[in-house]
């Protein structure tokens, strides 16, 4: 039915595979074994190396061409753990460092490279040493997100004006993944941002808006609120949230004003929003509105309108108690629960 | 038996012998472009984690919420610590909700003794239909952490509970002895970071049994020296790290662990939270978001991380082994058949199209395929219908070619995460990815059709889980 040189065949080519297999399995295991402890041997000197260049602040030969020597994956290991544990001067010295050793010019000839695997290595390295470099402020409008993301890693500790206004164009970028780091490294500029952001977002609507306003909450300046009050008017639920919560950051008068109008949204997330902002700003002359929205049909507007209540403290929690005897269960409940919650539970 | 009929028996069997024998050929064959797309996959989710700052991720304000749902019945011994390990979960915006589903010991009252709790009134928003909640409790000292006191209804009543009682982006949806890497949400929330259509992502799960545990965390990682434990690792490499993540690169993932998997809050609401009466309620709500993506739009996208983000442990009785896997291939029986509409339907996609009839005809049929194959092979050996020429290469392609691949993901293991690194765990995992087919492999056999049988005759218990616990530490 089979015959023997068929089996033979099969036979063979399994007992190939196997062996293959079973041979890379064990031989990368052993490479592992004797690599590992070249590897740490080689690490250690590179620390020590690193250590004497960054903390004594003077450049000893001997340290740089123990450095040099070194194999590239042992070099950049060495220079990224110590990157993270530096700052200021110390990292100042320790990418001054990378560049005699020519870590520098190779990460620099990885952002020029034709993969995106490569330029997210070379911006990366980039990075972490702190290098100021034209180069990376390119790579902040590759076409591989996971690259655009890198580059606004490095943006972060870079905020000049042509840099802060690139990634203020990257708000509208259509990945997540660049997004997100865009508005992290926004974040971490810290008040420089503020003013071209709060230009940004009196241009700006929709999902770049929305974006920026999530990092301008964060930021809670005062010269964000005439942009906070055109977008809490616009059509994007979306928008409209993100624009309370940011009045409710910001929280003067007007901003007080606007989130009062928002408890009447048709959306209750909006609503919601509006009620958290309030009681973020501690707004008590807010607070009989407040206890009117624990009878919203929307169950995050009751717990954000108690929650509120219970932030604004002792009118809120009047009121709150005020709402237990009240003939809405829901109101009454809602009251019950937020007044039952401990201190450290009440916050949100 | 007359000439006549001897002859037919003797071709049915060797045609059916042949068929069975392209059968395996078809899906080993399908297992090497699994393999290859795992490698492919694992090569770039490398180059995108190497020297990575997750640390950015878990100082960021931006990250969202998770909300952690921990399901427990009669937990009073391990609670604690299982607790204190989930509070210590390296992330920033977290919230943990324990659902104590009706036990019968002092559960509940140690989580109150131990973590400060207070009650308070028990209203939460019914979104989903569940058994009653007696109480609801919050802590003092913990804000993050909500506790539920529930009527008894089973993991899936206790999820939903979770779910209304959550308040994050994501949720996270577990078991409660899983052991959850430090940083293993990090990792599991990233693809949620990188795409606006991911509904739900799952990770790898390790088995814990013959590792070190200390605090709710693997200290080292080992291969057990027990048999069934043994081949559990390496089926589980092998499910994870080229089943599930060559399935990622094809856009054909369906399956997220129950032991550990991430999910949009709302995505799960909307969907009606977890179905109650399925046995594999967790694969059943991954096809159901699945399908609703292509009939609603929307977000439907299951990632998977290969990262090892959780620990699990296995069961060491072939008597709970086999009631484990019998009640897998239920669930996986009733879930296909609740969604049989998928079958070969181009309003679904890839998933109609191939991947469901993938677990239906490979998955689902194999044990079916196997053990026909296994029992003509014996008759045509006893009867002389079939030469030892054929019986071997039966067995080389049904389980040698198999064999080979499980070596090749020891070694995609071991190229990526290397998380077993002494040479006798090395050793240990050869040697049990060699015993496997001498027996083991047959065994699962007949507990899925056990599992089969039982579907078709519409059981649907759960069968007991009786653990060992983790080993203490050993000073080393």
């Amino acid at each position: 039915m089979i015959s023997k040189q068929l089996l033979n065949i099969v036979m063979l080519i399994e007992i190939g595979l196997l062996m293959l297999a079973v041979g890379l399995f064990f031989a990368h295991g052993l490479w592992l074994f004797l690599n590992q402890r070249r590897i740490r041997r080689l690490t250690e000197v590179a620390r020590e190396s690193l250590a004497h260049l960054v903390t004594r602040g003077t450049v000893n030969v001997d340290d740089i061409d123990a450095l040099r020597q070194l194999p590239n994956n042992v070099q950049v290991m060495a220079f990224l753990e110590m990157s993270r544990n530096v700052t200021g001067a110390g990292k100042e010295r320790l990418s001054f460092v990378a560049r005699q050793v020519g870590l520098v010019d190779r990460a620099q000839k990885l952002c020029v490279s034709r993969r995106w695997t490569r330029r997210l290595r070379g911006a990366r390295i980039l990075s972490r040493l702190g290098v100021v470099d034209p180069l990376v402020q390119q790579l902040l409008s590759d076409p591989h997100p996971a690259v655009r993301a890198q580059a606004a890693e490095w943006a972060a500790a870079q905020p000049s004006v042509p840099v802060i206004s690139a990634m203020l164009t990257l708000l509208a970028d259509p990945a997540t993944q660049a997004r997100f780091a865009v508005q992290d490294a926004l974040l971490r500029m810290g008040g420089v941002v503020a003013e071209p952001l709060a230009t940004f977002l009196e241009r700006h609507t929709g999902r770049a808006a929305e974006a920026g306003l999530r990092v301008a909450e964060s930021l809670a300046e005062p010269s964000f609120m005439p942009a906070a009050l055109r977008l809490s008017c616009s059509e994007d639920v979306g928008v409209r949230i993100a624009a309370a919560k940011l009045l409710g950051a910001v929280g003067d008068a007007a901003a007080a004003q606007r989130l009062i109008e928002l408890l009447d949204d048709d959306d209750s997330s909006v609503r919601a929003a509006a009620a958290q902002g309030l009681g973020r700003m501690q707004h008590w002359q807010a607070a009989s509105l407040l206890a009117y929205r624990l009878r919203d049909s929307a169950w995050r507007v009751r717990r954000a309108a108690g929650l509120a209540l219970r932030s604004i403290g002792a009118p809120g929690v009047l009121f709150l108690r005020r709402a237990l005897k009240e003939d809405d269960a829901f109101a009454s409940d809602m009251a019950q629960q937020v007044l039952d919650l401990p201190t450290a539970a009440a916050s949100g | 038996m007359s000439g006549f009929t001897q002859t037919a028996v003797s071709q049915i069997l060797v045609k059916g012998q042949l068929i069975v024998l392209l059968y395996f050929f078809a899906v080993n064959g399908w297992y090497l472009i699994l393999l290859v797309s795992s490698l492919l996959e694992l090569r770039r989710h490398m180059l995108l984690i190497t020297d990575e700052s997750r640390h950015l991720l878990l100082s960021s304000t931006l990250s969202p919420t998770i909300s952690i749902l921990a399901p427990a019945f009669n937990e009073e011994a391990t609670i604690d610590a299982s607790l204190r390990a989930l509070l210590a979960l390296q992330y920033p915006n977290l919230e943990v909700i324990v659902v104590s589903d009706g036990s019968k010991d002092r559960t509940v009252q140690v989580l109150i003794e131990r973590f400060d709790l207070v009650p308070v009134k028990t209203i939460y928003e019914h979104r989903i239909k569940t058994k009653p909640v007696r109480s609801l409790y919050r802590s003092a000292t913990y804000p993050s952490l909500v506790v539920v006191d529930k009527d008894n209804g089973g993991k899936a009543d206790a999820l939903n509970v979770g779910l209304s009682f959550a308040r994050g982006e994501l949720v996270c949806a577990m078991d409660a002895d899983t052991l959850i890497e430090a940083d293993g949400l990090q990792r599991m929330v990233r693809p949620f970071l990188y795409a606006t259509d991911v509904v739900a992502t799952g990770g790898t799960i390790r088995v814990v049994n013959g590792s070190e545990v200390k605090f709710g965390r693997v200290v080292r990682a080992a291969v057990p020296t027990s048999l069934l434990a043994g081949v559990q690792v390496v089926e589980y490499l092998r499910a994870f790290l080229f089943g599930r993540l060559g399935w990622n690169r094809l856009g054909g993932n369906i399956i997220i662990s129950g032991a550990f998997g991430l999910f949009q809050r709302e995505a799960v609401l909307s969907a009606g939270g977890y179905l109650h009466d399925t046995v594999g309620e967790d694969m059943e709500l991954v096809l159901r978001l699945k399908r609703l993506s292509y009939e609603r739009g929307g977000p439907g996208k299951i990632a998977f991380v290969p990262d090892p983000v959780a620990w699990t442990e296995v069961p060491e009785s072939a008597k709970v082994l086999g009631r484990q896997r019998d009640r897998w291939h239920r669930g996986l029986a009733d879930v296909l058949w609740r969604h049989r509409r998928m079958l070969f339907n181009p309003r679904y996609g890839v998933t109609g199209l191939f991947v469901f009839p993938y677990y239906a005809f490979v998955e689902l049929l194999a044990p079916v395929i196997e053990a026909a194959g296994l029992i003509g092979l014996a008759f045509g050996l006893a009867t002389g219908v079939i030469d030892w020429n054929f019986a071997g290469l039966f067995y080389l392609t049904a389980y040698g070619l198999g064999t080979a691949l499980t070596a090749f993901t020891l070694i995609l293991e071991d190229l990526s995460f290397h998380r077993y690194e002494t040479f006798r765990d090395r050793a240990l995992l050869f040697w049990w990815a060699l015993v496997e087919n001498l027996g083991y492999r047959q065994l699962t056999v007949y507990w899925r059709l056990r599992g089969l049988w039982k579907f078709l005759r519409g059981k649907k218990d759960w069968g007991s889980m009786e653990r060992k616990g983790f080993h203490p530490v050993t000073a080393s």
